[in-house]
């Protein structure tokens, strides 16, 4: 072989492609070291292609006029995904929260939205402004004016610009100092958590409380007109009454439509009912107002009318404003926004209050061909004992109670059929309590409403969904809800929501992580098909003390990075976590790996388990969680449930179908010991 | 043959033409792959990028790598021993040195290319397969990069290097094939295991933890397992380092292999010597 012979050109020729390869090899490792992929610095992307955390851009839009807040976009280490943060604080904030830097890595560049030749300024309420879209200027380089006149709707702004003239401009205008990014970075912002929002739920059970019975001696009124004795009809009656007195309405049956336009309460026998929420079962003693099946049989229109003891039935069956409706296609616009207020506004209803602020609803019953109630116009309500039987086809019928831009405060009551149980559409403030939902679309169904209080509900037979908020709303609390053989049990979207304490069995999704910055705690999550299931691409909340028992599948992830559900050392509680020859709560628990997923179901996955590969493959994750896709892991699984209580009255050899209380009042009232986890966006 | 670089190159070459000829090795970096590939695949490091891939692999390189090495280097100098070729070689103008040099630089050519091959396909699958979930927003690469795989295997390759140069030193002392695969699994559990049983010895002896980054660069896995978290897995963390001594843990990988190399030139050089020293010892001792 010629290749043996040192002296021959072919070899010379291998000799120097060797060395030349040697060569090559040499220079690219090299080259590897000396290069530092650190250094490769992103450019800015469209701020509305980043993944929005901290403050909701809705809080934003809602401010008024051309009211703006400073946004930040951040890349991280280990994140694919461009982080985007309305105002500095939040993106402050989230730096001293150690989750962010063992989630995401360390921010390789951050870049904030700067104003200069913008005319920043103040709005008429001292909010800060600005026109135009700036540039994106590395927070690092920036100067940013603090202390100065321009406000947020939670305090001080920061405002940065990219050049010092521009930064002192602004100060000469509205005050305060210019100082650098060290600065900024060191300083503490107010910032609303979710663990805000948890401490406010039983301040807004309370709320609820005192305007129940403020509603109760405003409905309590001097009789002044009796129906039959002193006017021929209900709407007659009205019109004869005194402001500020009762009319009335002895039992019996009452063709007729009314439209009341002062400030009286009109007070029947009784719906006819046995208990709040049971159907009417005495006709002889009920007052029944019938309509003639065209438009609303009752309309209210002055503040601080009370409605009592009333069944109505013979509602018109036009669901909403067909002209405004039809348009409401395109999702995204403000027009979708506008279309759905004015259709879903406009429909037939038992009872119609438009611009009636204080109305009070006790005792009623509406057998509905449209929706039961609905409020529009600042038409706050307070609502207890109401009974609306809808549509055995959602398609048919619509809301037991449509609120429109009116606060609604309801307990104790009952919604079957129809679309939707409740829904909401800009009514900040609300609160759903003590009611039971059966057979709707969605039971409690919110759009654009926040800071409001889902509580003690039962919601049975959902074909869409026990709860759900959609758009991005903030400060919403969800909490003791009982949801059963739904399609699903909460999905609430928005950020800064509190989910605690309810009880989700027999659904087809337990609850889903949708909103951001948000706290999942103390829910019970038995026999669904699948328990939980992570949405949001970029991991904001927190999912701690949970449990999850029975279940098909306990949790799975969508796209995104890995979700680390627990709070420090404290996890959830899985069934089948702990099985297998090791000391329980030691073993990290993946509800997306297939063999930890079925270790409750096959006592052989345990021996799976315990293989060297899986075992290899287990120590492995949770380092580097930005760069894992799609998964769940739970460092720290409980080793028994967090409320073994709610989970034996749901599969112990007792439980019935009646609605499991959780005593959340007691456990999050101050000094109450619920939790330690502290939540943030 | 006239240089001694000479010497080198054609000994290089017979050994060269030795390991194509044993089609195990082949076998060997299959198996190697197969079980990358898998971690890879299944661990899901592999979808998201090179870090993740790399921590994926971190452990089963520090196990696999040593036993290919010392698969490839145990036999590496005991076979002429063994077969009266070397007896033959020692003929011609060939130093021990030479000899050694040759032999070893022929076996670690194969270990790049049976260990590299595997990790390469690997590299190339991560870079082929690694998106991001969705692409309803923006993304970016973060500080993953095909430079940090590129630094991983450039520290695979002097890691092996170390364990081929002590298995072939080893090796020289056996007089049995079957002394050699021992000598070949001792060499290995106590390069793989016995360092950092060491370091935690030490620990728990009260050793202050301020010596741990030195004491780590000690052994051959610890210094690996240093450099790799300093200069790809650390990456991805703040820009703090520190895991290991750089320049003490590369001085700690190179000394083991030069150790390996001194003590086979050693062992070949002087190996008869001593045999006829000892039978001479015995005559004496047993006049």
């Amino acid at each position: 072989m010629a290749v043996f012979d040192p002296d021959s050109a072919r070899s010379r020729r291998v000799r120097f492609a060797v060395v030349a390869l040697v060569a090559l090899a040499a220079v690219g490792t090299a080259g590897a070291f000396a290069a530092d992929p650190s250094e490769s610095v992103p450019e800015p992307v469209r701020f509305d292609d980043a993944v929005e955390l901290g403050l909701s851009s809705e809080t934003d839009a809602q401010m008024a006029g051309d009211a703006t807040l400073p946004r930040v976009q951040v890349f991280y280490s280990q994140l694919q995904y461009v982080v985007g943060y309305n105002g500095i604080g939040s993106f402050v904030d989230s730096q001293r929260d150690g989750r962010t830097e063992r989630q995401f890595g360390y921010p390789l560049v951050a870049y904030v939205e700067t104003f200069d030749h913008r005319d920043p300024g103040t709005t008429e309420s001292g909010l800060f402004a600005a026109t135009g879209a700036g540039g994106w200027t590395p927070v690092s380089e920036a100067r940013y004016v603090v202390g100065s006149d321009a406000l947020t709707p939670s305090g001080e702004v920061v405002v940065p610009f990219r050049n010092r003239e521009a930064a002192a401009a602004f100060v000469d205008d509205h005050g305060g100092s210019v100082v650098g990014w060290e600065s900024v970075r060191t300083r503490s912002f107010a910032v609303d958590s979710a663990a805000t929002v948890r401490s406010l739920a039983p301040e807004r059970w309370r709320t609820a409380n005192e305007r129940l019975a403020a509603a109760e001696r405003r409905a309590d009124r001097p009789v002044s007109v009796v129906v039959g004795e002193d006017a021929p009809t209900i709407d007659a009656a009205v019109a004869a009454a005194p402001p500020n007195t009762t009319v009335r309405v002895p039992p019996g049956t009452y063709e007729e439509t009314v439209t009341v336009n002062r400030s009286v309460t009109i007070a029947g026998a009784g719906s006819g009912r046995v208990g709040s929420a049971e159907a009417p079962t005495d006709d002889a003693e009920a007052t029944r107002v019938v309509g003639n099946g065209t438009g609303s049989v009752v309309t209210v229109r002055a503040p601080d009318i009370a409605l009592t003891g009333l069944r109505i039935a013979g509602t018109g069956n036009e669901t909403r404003d067909p002209e405004a409706a039809r348009e409401s296609r395109d999702r995204e616009g403000k027009a979708w926004d506008t279309n759905i207020q004015l259709g879903y506004g406009h429909g037939d209803a038992g009872v119609k209050a438009v611009r009636a602020p204080g109305l009070v609803i006790d005792d009623v019953s509406v057998d509905a061909n449209a929706s039961g109630l609905l409020l529009r116009e600042g038409s706050h309500a307070t609502v207890s004992g109401l009974l609306v039987e809808g549509a055995d086809e959602w398609q048919d019928g619509f809301m037991g109670i449509a609120g429109m831009e009116s606060r609604l405060t309801v307990t104790d009551s009952r919604f079957e059929g129809g679309r939707d149980g409740i829904y909401l559409h800009r009514a900040d403030g609300s609160v759903v309590r003590n009611s039971t939902f059966v057979d709707n679309r969605y039971g409690t169904h919110l759009m654009y409403t926040g800071d409001a209080l889902v509580a003690d509900n039962a919601f049975r037979n959902e074909l869409f969904a026990g709860v759900t908020v959609m758009t991005r709303p903030a400060g919403n609390a969800i909490v003791g809800n009982d949801v059963r053989n739904s399609s699903a049990g909460i999905q609430a979207s928005g950020t800064r929501t509190y989910v605690g304490y309810n009880t989700l069995v027999g659904n087809e999704l337990g609850f889903s992580t949708s909103a951001r910055g948000s706290l999942y705690e103390h829910n019970v999550v038995v026999g669904n098909a699948l328990g939980a299931r992570a949405t949001t691409v970029v991991p904001s909340s927190r999912v701690v003390a949970n449990d999850f028992v029975g279940n098909a599948d306990h949790a799975t992830a969508g796209a995104g990075a890995l979700r680390v559900w627990a709070d420090g050392d404290r996890g959830n509680y899985w069934e089948g976590a702990n099985a297998g020859p090791h000391d329980p709560g030691e073993r990290a628990y993946r509800p997306t790996s297939p063999v930890d997923a079925a270790l409750h179901r096959e006592v052989s996955a345990i021996a799976v388990r315990e293989s060297p590969a899986a075992r290899l493959l287990g120590r492995l994750r949770g380092t580097v969680p930005g760069a894992r896709s799609g998964s769940i892991i739970d460092p720290s699984p409980a080793v028994a449930p967090y409320h073994p209580d709610r989970v034996d009255a749901v599969t112990g050899a007792a439980a019935g179908d009646g609605p499991v209380r959780a005593d959340w009042r007691s456990a999050l009232a101050v000094g109450g010991n619920a939790t330690g986890t502290e939540g943030s966006a | 043959m006239n240089t001694p670089f000479g010497g080198v190159w054609i000994v290089f070459r017979r050994e060269l033409a030795t390991v194509r000829r044993t089609p195990g090795y082949a076998v060997l970096a299959v198996g190697l792959l197969v079980v990358l590939g898998g971690l890879v695949a299944v661990g899901g490091g592999g979808a998201t990028g090179f870090v993740p891939a790399v921590v994926d692999l971190l452990l089963p390189t520090e196990v696999l790598v040593p036993l290919l090495a010392v698969v490839l280097g145990y036999r590496a100098l005991f076979a002429d021993a063994a077969s009266g070729e070397l007896a033959v070689i020692r003929t011609y103008p060939v130093s021990a040195a030479a000899y050694v040099s040759g032999v070893l630089l022929a076996r670690t050519v194969a270990l790049v290319a049976l260990v590299g091959g595997p990790f390469a396909l690997v590299g190339a699958y991560v870079w082929l397969t690694a998106a991001p979930d969705t692409g309803i927003f923006a993304t970016h690469a973060g500080v993953d990069s095909p430079i940090l795989f590129v630094r991983f295997v450039a520290l695979v390759v002097p890691f092996g290097a170390a364990y081929l140069a002590l298995s072939a030193a080893v090796s020289t002392i056996a007089t049995s094939r079957r002394s050699a695969v021992a000598l070949g699994v001792l060499a290995l559990l106590v390069g793989v295991l016995g360092g950092d049983l060491v370091v935690l010895r030490s620990l728990s002896a009260g050793a202050a933890p301020g010596g741990i980054g030195g004491a780590l660069a000690l052994s051959p896995n610890g210094a690996f397992r240093g450099l790799v978290f300093e200069h790809v897995i650390g990456v991805a963390f703040a820009p703090e380092g520190g895991f290991v001594d750089t320049g003490r843990a590369v001085a700690s990988l190179v000394g083991w292999t030069a150790v390996g190399v001194v003590a086979a030139v050693a062992s070949v050089a002087f190996g008869p010597r001593v045999d006829v020293g000892v039978e001479r010892l015995r005559e004496r001792l047993r006049r």
